[in-house]
């Protein structure tokens, strides 16, 4: 694999590019999908694939090269066509190497399972024990191996395993839950706790009302939390301010959130998602994005970094700065104290379909899907069908009262993009709407 | 084409190993695209993307695997990993595929102006012009942000029942996302336009006008908008609002599989149940399309990723649910045949059922007619946020372009009139549909992996009587 990214590099400069970079990435993945109780598909990966990023006299290009037989060809194909492009006058190079990663090894156990099926039913099951009666869902193992050279000097190799399972559940047709599981290590990765969870919340959403409109103390479950603390990390990807999609923008240095928020992103640390470096071979590290409310850094790769006079933060994309995993700073308070502060509020377990009126404004609207309950000192009195969350993200960061001490690790299809790590929630004064008939 | 070799290989190996069908699918598909951010080529891709997805069914149960490397020995490997994957599997309730016919036939999508003739530069000046201008209105736009991308995909599919369909599909799609600003305030809004064919399809679009009068209207609205009026009135949308309403409230509650329950942890499931066929959903003016068939629509296809030949289908017919979106596997459960709605993404994924060009069937009114029958209410020509719940029963649209409506006559622009309703509100509401039929493109999200698949959004303006808006 190396010997293949640096045949790219080699192959690139000699056609007179500046910088390049190859990735040669092999995924091994495999997966199980899940409904009505019983497996519908399985799903197995055996795929090898070079992304390259060619620069040319400041004219940059991307690609992802499928058939490694014929590399050089592709190279030069893609140089002709770098050379007849336009320069980028706000391209800054690439990251100078070498560099020096931290040693990260795949679990023995996770890379030696050959069939999750086990884990499947340890789902099912627990998510029936709780009242469910039909479960849908993916297990996945993942399992990826890179070898990165760069034109400066960057070589790095990183094998990267984890286990992932996501179960929804249902007690009847208005009554859902979810459920994740995640982890590094097979030892970490309990399939039937979130199937428990996702019954649990199912069994509970029995019998649901037409939610009332209003504004309420909501506690956020870390699943729907996960969706907007998602939603701020990837709002502060410099190139997506740049791009107008951030409500983020001239807010260094300033309020965005209450004090009791302080988000970091760390690719360097153990989540489902960690990495030794980013795609300039950039060594992964902690970034503290929001401290205590208050907007530190944006999401930086060489180039943004220059524009926004800061450093690289470890975040380069092949084009644009992504967070890699998201950690929120617990609070003090115990699950059981957030519910008890609430003497009359929500309960919100899972949200989808975040969309904005304006991104550089952040009024939003999210639509909470499985259990949405009615909560009094802590009780659930009632389960809520058809409501939505139609508010502003900013709002709703500064207005965050309280955090639990536990987080726990959050991803999930379309909402949660990359790994967050995050507790339970307490929101103040969320605005609640719902349909006419 | 050695590839087709392979995968007909891939076909005869995976039936040599126990599979009760098999099928193998070849793609290629040649992408280039670039992002244009505030006037600054910044992200030129070029990809050449290729491989071979096997997907069997072995005693029962469906396996699939999927690799990009193009040899005999590993596309033998790949079908033992979907066997595997089948034969491992603790499925107890066996699948089955409904019964269809076989092909061995070639379509294409004919190009005036091939793509690949075409050089980047020439792309990147087309889109350029578009940005000067928008430059030269003499307007705020703080952000600008327009990206071109083709496609061109080849692909060849073999199944154990003898069918063998090559296809080449040529794919154009242009999306610009615009902020402007006025006095401290700001309008945001994105467009989203496809093309089955080659370059011709640029001058189809008029870029130029389009984006240079949304960039006009949202400077209009910010300088002249007022707050939309709250109660219950007459609303007109416009063709990208019936267009989405379409997608969203017709197309997807109407896919077999999230009725069935096996997108339910992703997508979703659907309002509706496999017994709702014949119940009313809307007006008897309601007529929803959804048809692969379009000349030019983003999503045209002749046959599907199953060797189904594509139709039209009435997803509702005069306000009754009139056909579910099937697949193979769906309409087996459902006791009846696919039509042709089966779709991947690329090689690496199987195919599931998908929407392709769905829109509102056009009648006889023109815009005139719609407004001369509103006393008092709004004309909501284009939206910016929208959301709807995972059934597909609550949805929410929020007005980037509309006006108030006052007897007949469109009066000053509205900002943010939201209707928040209903799927079955929505459609009753109906009373009037227009003939000016247009379409828009989309991505639309399914399956996990996630599958973000072209689709077509449809519809012509039409009148809605005595909605809640705020």
């Amino acid at each position: 694999m190396e010997d293949l990214a640096s045949r790219i590099v080699k192959k690139a400069l000699a056609l007179g590019c500046q910088d390049a970079v190859a990735d040669v990435v092999t995924n091994r993945s495999y997966q199980i999908r899940f409904a009505r109780n019983e497996p519908v598909i399985s799903n197995r990966w055996r795929e090898t694939t070079a992304s390259a990023f060619l620069v040319h006299s400041r004219r940059v290009l991307a690609s992802d090269i499928k058939d490694l037989t014929r590399t050089d060809e592709a190279v030069e194909r893609l140089v002709k066509i770098a050379k007849a492009s336009q320069e980028n006058p706000e391209y800054a190079g690439i990251a100078r190497g070498p560099f020096s990663y931290a040693r990260m090894a795949p679990d023995k156990k996770v890379l030696a399972l050959e069939d999750g099926s086990d884990h499947v039913d340890a789902a099912i099951h627990g998510a029936l024990e709780m009242g469910a009666t039909e479960c849908a869902g993916s297990f996945w193992k993942y399992e990826e191996e890179h070898a990165l050279v760069t034109s400066n000097g960057v070589r790095g190799r990183d094998h990267r395993a984890s286990l992932y399972l996501s179960i929804r559940a249902l007690a009847s047709p208005e009554a859902s839950g979810h459920g994740i599981a995640a982890g590094t290590r097979l030892s970490q990765f309990d399939p039937a706790r979130a199937g428990r969870k996702a019954g649990r919340v199912a069994s509970l959403a029995k019998s649901p009302k037409l939610g009332t409109p209003g504004k309420y103390a909501v506690v956020l479950d870390p699943l729907i939390f996960g969706a907007l603390t998602d939603q701020v990390a990837n709002g502060l990807g410099a190139w997506t301010v740049q791009a107008g999609l951030s409500p983020f923008g001239k807010k260094i240095g300033k309020r965005v959130a209450s004090a009791a928020v302080t988000i970091v992103d760390d690719g360097s640390s153990d989540s489902i998602a960690r990495k030794r470096f980013d795609a300039e071979g950039v060594p992964t590290r902690r970034n503290v994005l929001i401290q205590k409310g208050v907007l530190r850094t944006y999401l930086h790769n060489t180039t943004t970094a220059k524009r926004f006079k800061a450093r690289t933060t470890g975040n380069a994309g092949l084009v644009s700065p992504q967070p890699h995993a998201v950690f929120l700073k617990p609070g003090d308070w115990s699950k059981d104290e957030i519910f008890e502060e609430v003497t009359d509020g929500l309960w919100l377990t899972n949200t989808w379909y975040t969309r904005y009126q304006a991104y550089v404004t952040g009024d939003l609207s999210t639509i909470p899907r499985d259990g949405i309950f009615r909560i009094r000192k802590g009780e659930v009195v009632e389960s809520w069908k058809g409501i939505r969350v139609t508010d502003n993200l900013i709002r709703l960061m500064k207005n965050v009262v309280a955090l639990s001490d536990a987080p726990e690790q959050m991803m999930w299809w379309g909402e949660v993009s990359v790994p967050n790590f995050v507790p339970y929630a307490l929101v103040k004064d969320v605005n609640i709407t719902t349909s006419a008939e | 084409m050695a590839d087709a070799d392979l995968v007909d290989l891939a076909v005869d190996v995976a039936r040599s190993k126990g599979a009760t069908y098999a099928e193998a699918r070849y793609e290629r598909q040649a992408q280039e695209s670039f992002i244009l951010k505030n006037g600054v080529l910044d992200a030129l891709y070029s990809g050449d993307d290729q491989g071979i997805g096997v997907r069997v069914l072995v005693d029962g149960a469906l396996g699939f695997a999927a690799t990009n490397l193009l040899t005999k020995a590993d596309v033998r490997a790949t079908v033992d990993a979907a066997v595997k994957g089948a034969k491992t599997s603790r499925r107890k309730t066996p699948i089955a595929f409904a019964q269809e016919d076989s092909f061995v036939t070639n379509w294409s999508v004919p190009e005036v102006k091939r793509l690949a003739d075409v050089p980047v530069e020439a792309k990147v000046a087309e889109i350029q012009a578009v940005d000067r201008e928008v430059m030269g209105l003499g307007i705020k736009v703080p952000a600008r942000y327009f990206q071109l991308a083709s496609n061109r995909i080849e692909k060849y599919f073999a199944n154990s029942e003898g069918s063998r369909i090559r296809s080449y599909s040529p794919r154009l799609r242009f999306f610009y996302f615009l902020t402007v600003g006025h006095d401290g305030d700001v309008e945001q809004t994105y467009r989203n336009y496809g093309w089955s064919g080659g370059w011709e399809g640029i001058r189809a679009w008029d870029l130029r006008n389009r984006v240079l009068e949304e960039a006009r209207s949202m400077k209009r609205s910010l300088k002249e908008g007022r707050k939309s009026p709250e109660g219950k009135m007459d609303l007109i949308v416009g063709p990208q609002v019936s267009g989405i309403a379409a997608h969203e409230s017709c197309g997807h509650p109407t896919e077999a599989d999230r009725v069935l329950g096996r997108e339910a942890s992703q997508a979703g499931k659907s309002f509706l149940t496999p017994e709702s066929l014949g119940t009313r959903v809307g007006s008897d003016l309601v007529n929803v399309v959804d048809d692969p068939t379009v000349e030019h629509a983003i999503a045209f296809y002749l046959y599907d990723d199953e060797g189904v030949k594509a139709r039209r289908r009435y997803l509702y017919k005069n306000g009754r649910v009139n056909e579910f979106l099937q697949n193979r596997e769906t309409a087996a459960v459902l006791g009846t045949r696919s039509n042709g709605a089966a779709r991947a993404v690329n090689y690496n994924v199987e195919a599931i059922v998908r929407m392709a060009n769905t829109f509102v069937e056009p009648q006889d009114h023109r815009l005139e007619e719609l407004l001369e029958g509103v006393k008092f209410g709004v004309y909501m020509k284009s939206f910016m946020e929208w959301n709807i719940d995972d059934k597909r029963f609550n949805a929410k649209y929020a007005g980037r372009e509309a006006y108030l409506v006052e007897d007949g006559q469109i009066k000053h622009p509205v900002r943010k009139t939201v209707i928040e309703l209903t799927t079955p509100a929505f459609w009753s509401a109906v009373d009037a549909v227009g003939k000016d039929l247009e379409f828009e493109a989309g991505f639309c999200g399914k399956s996990d992996p996630g599958q973000a698949l072209d689709a077509s959004l449809g519809g012509p303006s039409m009148r809605l009587r005595n909605v809640y808006l705020r």
